[in-house]
């Protein structure tokens, strides 16, 4: 049995109830161990990031994998991964892009801010499924805790 | 014939005669003002009439010449002072001579400075002989100018009508300005009795050339002669101008003085501008006899006003032409003037139709192609006839048409070029380009002669048209070069002895360009610059109202992007789940509903996506790099062939040699690829489906097909196949969204070609699409 509290969590930053649905199953379909943590805007994202507002109590620690969507409300993803980008406790955090945009000038920026995958959403379910676990998931198990950063002591 | 005068010099000399015999050249035109001045105030007559000069209004006379004596009987001294109506009852039965100082008297207060009038002719005893006289008169602002001039018995009996009746009628025939000329040149020698009858026609800077000839065979022929400019100054075609006629019945005459020398009220010489028996300069008295011609007439051909030409005759012995035959003279003249303004109207409104025809289908084409450029390379040679010429060209800010015999294309640039940097005008036209842009000497077999139209003042955008040199021989009459003898300072004006023709080879020369081929040129400059202007007004606001709808479109694409791919990815996923979850639940009818909510929002899907790329081929800045073509189609038909969705059948492929091409290869690539499964798709249902791609090169661009054994298309919906959505078959039958041609057609055209379709029903079609060779970008 795998230690799963070992096991940083992913941060999916939905908006869409539908898709926050959809992305979960798309998780829970990937029998990944790791806790899920859902934040629904850019702000809260923000501050579930750098430990403040709501999240100023959390557990130390950095997340597997964020899982960001593109449009947000209040402060948007580009936006949100800039902040994480320019943060050197956070840099090394993977960012997954999903959007439903294929926008290149999106991807673009993305890019440019050091996205480490880009996902555009596609219509058919088994095809975001499978999208969520080649890039999503991908990340969340590569990702190697980097030097320092905090191993979740086993609960008792 | 150096010098020739056949009697066309007289005012000159008589001008140079007053500068002074020894003058040079120089001075003697310096002095142009003063030789005006003595043309017609000789103080002298020419002795083959009597002239009195009579007060206004008591008809006194004035002045006489002093051969009155001798010529009626009377002198000068006995008859000034008194009134004209004294004397002529001395000489005339008294009815006429009071008819004659009536008709005298009715002159006064006539217009001044008119050809002199026959009042009527008179048979005079004097001496107790007859003798016949033509008694002329015109008013001046000295008063009557009354000349009686000798004539001969049954000179009255001549009646001018018939004669210009005739005249008229042959003019009328006519259809050349040649042919016009010789009529007329023959009409008035058999009229006259000269023994050489010429017309002369003066071209646009004043050197004259003769175009008709009729010739007795004792003097010698003139006929395409030409003569300098200089040999008949301005004021003395000035003279011409007013004075139509001229007579010198004996060029070894002594002139007659007048008594008193000046005019007793004005206390100058009398003015003889319009006078009959003016008499001319000694000069040409000597230029006649080194001619061996001893009498001379002309008449002045006026066109419009202007002094076009000279109806010039001359005799090897005296001879005296009566005032009737002179007159009958003048209106062959002006019949002739009548004639030719006819002729060349007939021939403008020819050219002018001419042009307008040429002119309604370049600027049809112009509309038709929304292009200038285009529009006039395609009625090329219409283009070329415009002018008359033998080539043309179309230069624009990048593109450069040559049509018919024209300089290569880099000569061509050099020389609008040097157009641009020497003329601002809209319309340039020279018959001597070697002489004025020395490079054209190496094409002047091509371009001797240029016409040229302005498009843009911005840079050098023109319409060439191009002419060959044409090496011509000049018959001079008389080397126009040296117009004095002698050299240097004391070059001595007088008569030339030498009358060789001297013969001028003219080179580096085209046909001159006429005056309707320059209107017409304008003309179309005009209509060019308009539809031009016209065009970039509409560009202008096209780009304003692009720019508009390209910032709608990119919103409007985003909110499609997220807002519409979004339900449709939910309305797919749910309908996925819930087949998954509730399998065992659900009726197969169910399960068919579900089935086509998740195809049809997949596809809803498609659309939206590949709509979205269709619009980004519209935007996308072009990436031009060297594409092989045969390379690329070779790759793209690998992948179609591999495509599961397009469920390709046996394909016979032929690949054609294909170019090498300056284009964006991502944008490419997708053309390529629509117009290939395209094709798979269409051939599917064939058992053998052949595909055939190829080019072909026609000049200006690469036009590639790819053709089909297919189930093709009815014509008749062939303009909607390139159009976005466009389907022409049922969905059953061939899937798909209908964006594919549409992009095909993006995609050429972002690169400045065009794209078609040919095809029958059941039969296969043929997609054809060209690429300019000269990368257009659009």
């Amino acid at each position: 049995m795998r230690d799963d509290t070992l096991l940083k969590p992913i941060l999916l930053v939905e908006d869409n109830p539908q898709d926050l649905e959809l992305a979960l199953m798309a998780l829970e379909r990937s029998n990944l161990a790791n806790e899920v943590v859902t934040v629904r805007d850019g702000k809260e994202a923000l501050d579930y990031l750098f430990r403040r507002g709501a999240y100023a109590e959390r557990q130390l620690g950095n997340p597997a994998v964020v899982l960001l969507d593109l449009k947000l409300p209040k402060v948007d993803g580009i936006e949100v991964l800039e902040k994480i980008k320019a943060e050197a406790s956070l840099q090394a955090v993977p960012v997954v892009m999903l959007t439903t945009s294929r926008e290149e000038k999106d991807l673009l920026r993305s890019y440019q801010l050091g996205v480490n995958a880009y996902v555009v959403k596609p219509v058919g379910f088994k095809e975001f499924i499978e999208a969520i676990q080649d890039l999503g998931v991908f990340w969340a198990v590569v990702n190697e805790p980097p030097p320092g950063s905090f191993k979740p002591n086993r609960k008792g | 014939m150096g010098g020739q005068k056949h009697g066309l010099l007289i005012e000159e000399e008589a001008g140079r005669q007053h500068a002074g015999p020894d003058v040079t050249l120089a001075s003697a035109y310096s002095l142009a003002n003063c030789a005006r001045e003595s043309i017609h105030i000789p103080g002298s007559i020419q002795p083959h009439g009597v002239l009195l000069v009579l007060s206004a209004t008591e008809l006194t006379i004035l002045q006489a010449s002093e051969n009155a004596e001798a010529l009626l009987g009377a002198s000068a001294a006995s008859i000034l002072g008194r009134s004209v109506g004294q004397v002529m009852e001395q000489l005339l039965p008294g009815a006429v001579a009071q008819q004659l100082s009536a008709e005298l008297g009715s002159m006064a207060g006539a217009a001044e400075n008119q050809q002199p009038r026959l009042l009527r002719t008179l048979d005079v005893a004097v001496n107790g002989k007859s003798q016949t006289f033509h008694a002329l008169a015109h008013c001046t602002s000295d008063g009557i100018i009354f000349e009686l001039e000798l004539g001969k018995e049954g000179d009255a009996a001549l009646e001018v009508h018939p004669l210009l009746d005739s005249f008229t009628l042959l003019a009328e025939k006519m259809a050349t300005m040649e042919d016009l000329a010789q009529l007329t040149a023959a009409e008035v020698r058999r009229l006259t009795g000269f023994d050489r009858a010429l017309i002369y026609r003066f071209d646009e800077q004043w050197n004259g050339i003769v175009v008709g000839e009729d010739n007795s065979g004792r003097l010698p022929s003139l006929l395409h002669h030409r003569f300098p400019a200089s040999d008949i100054p301005a004021q003395a075609r000035e003279l011409y101008r007013v004075n139509r006629l001229r007579i010198i019945p004996d060029a070894s005459y002594r002139p007659v003085p007048l008594e008193p020398p000046l005019h007793p009220i004005s206390g100058k010489p009398l003015d003889m501008s319009f006078a009959t028996l003016r008499s001319v300069s000694l000069v040409h008295v000597q230029y006649m006899r080194n001619m061996e011609t001893a009498s001379s007439m002309s008449v002045s051909i006026l066109r419009d006003g202007r002094l076009w030409g000279l109806i010039s005759c001359h005799h090897h012995e005296p001879r005296r032409v009566q005032f009737q035959i002179r007159r009958a003279c003048d209106l062959f003249g002006r019949v002739f003037s009548l004639r030719l303004a006819a002729l060349e109207h007939a021939q403008d409104y020819e050219r002018r139709i001419e042009v307008r025809s040429a002119y309604a289908q370049l600027v049809f084409g112009m509309a038709d192609q929304g292009d200038v450029v285009t529009a006039l390379a395609q009625h090329g040679r219409r283009l070329v006839s415009f002018a008359d010429a033998e080539g043309a060209a179309i230069l624009t800010d990048g593109g450069c048409r040559l049509m018919g015999k024209t300089p290569d294309e880099s000569d061509v640039r050099a020389l609008a070029q040097w157009l641009f940097s020497t003329s601002q005008q809209e319309l340039y036209s020279t018959d001597a380009l070697p002489a004025v842009y020395p490079p054209a000497r190496a094409y002047k077999d091509r371009a001797c002669g240029l016409l040229a139209i302005a498009v843009s003042k911005l840079h050098p955008s023109y319409v060439l048209w191009f002419r060959p040199e044409v090496i011509q021989t000049i018959k001079w009459g008389g080397d126009p070069s040296k117009p004095v003898s002698g050299s240097g300072e004391h070059a001595v004006l007088h008569p030339r002895r030498s009358f060789e023709t001297w013969m001028e080879t003219v080179r580096e020369k085209s046909l001159p360009w006429k005056q309707g081929e320059l209107d017409g040129a304008v003309e179309l400059r005009n209509t060019i610059v308009g539809t031009v202007l016209r065009k970039a007004e509409e560009l202008a606001a096209l780009n304003a109202e692009l720019t508009r709808s390209n910032k709608e479109l990119e919103a409007f694409s985003y909110s499609v992007s997220h807002d519409l791919r979004a339900p449709l990815r939910h309305i797919a996923s749910y309908a996925a789940i819930l087949k998954e979850g509730g399998a065992e639940k659900l009726s197969p009818r169910d399960v068919r509903y579900l089935n086509t909510i998740i195809a049809s929002s997949d596809y809803a899907g498609q659309l939206v996506d590949k709509l979205l790329s269709f619009s980004r081929l519209g935007r996308a800045e072009l990436q031009r790099s060297r594409v092989n073509m045969n390379k690329l189609v070779q790759e793209v038909q690998q992948d179609v062939m591999e495509e599961k969705t397009l469920k390709a059948p046996q394909v016979t492929w032929h690949l054609g040699t294909l170019p090498t091409v300056q284009v964006d290869l991502m944008m490419m690539r997708l053309a390529v690829h629509d117009l290939l499964s395209n094709a798979v798709k269409y051939t599917r249902k064939k058992d053998e489906a052949i595909i055939e791609v190829g080019c072909r090169d026609e000049g200006n661009e690469h036009v590639f097909f790819v053709k089909d054994n297919g189930v093709g298309f009815d014509m008749e919906y062939a303009a909607k196949l390139f159009g976005v959505f466009q389907r022409l078959h049922r969905w059953e039958d061939y899937e798909g969204t209908g964006i594919g041609l549409a992009n095909v057609r993006r995609v050429v055209e972002r690169h400045g070609g065009r794209t078609w379709a040919e095809g029958k029903e059941g039969l296969g079609a043929t997609f054809y699409f060209t690429l300019p060779k000269s990368g257009v970008t659009a």
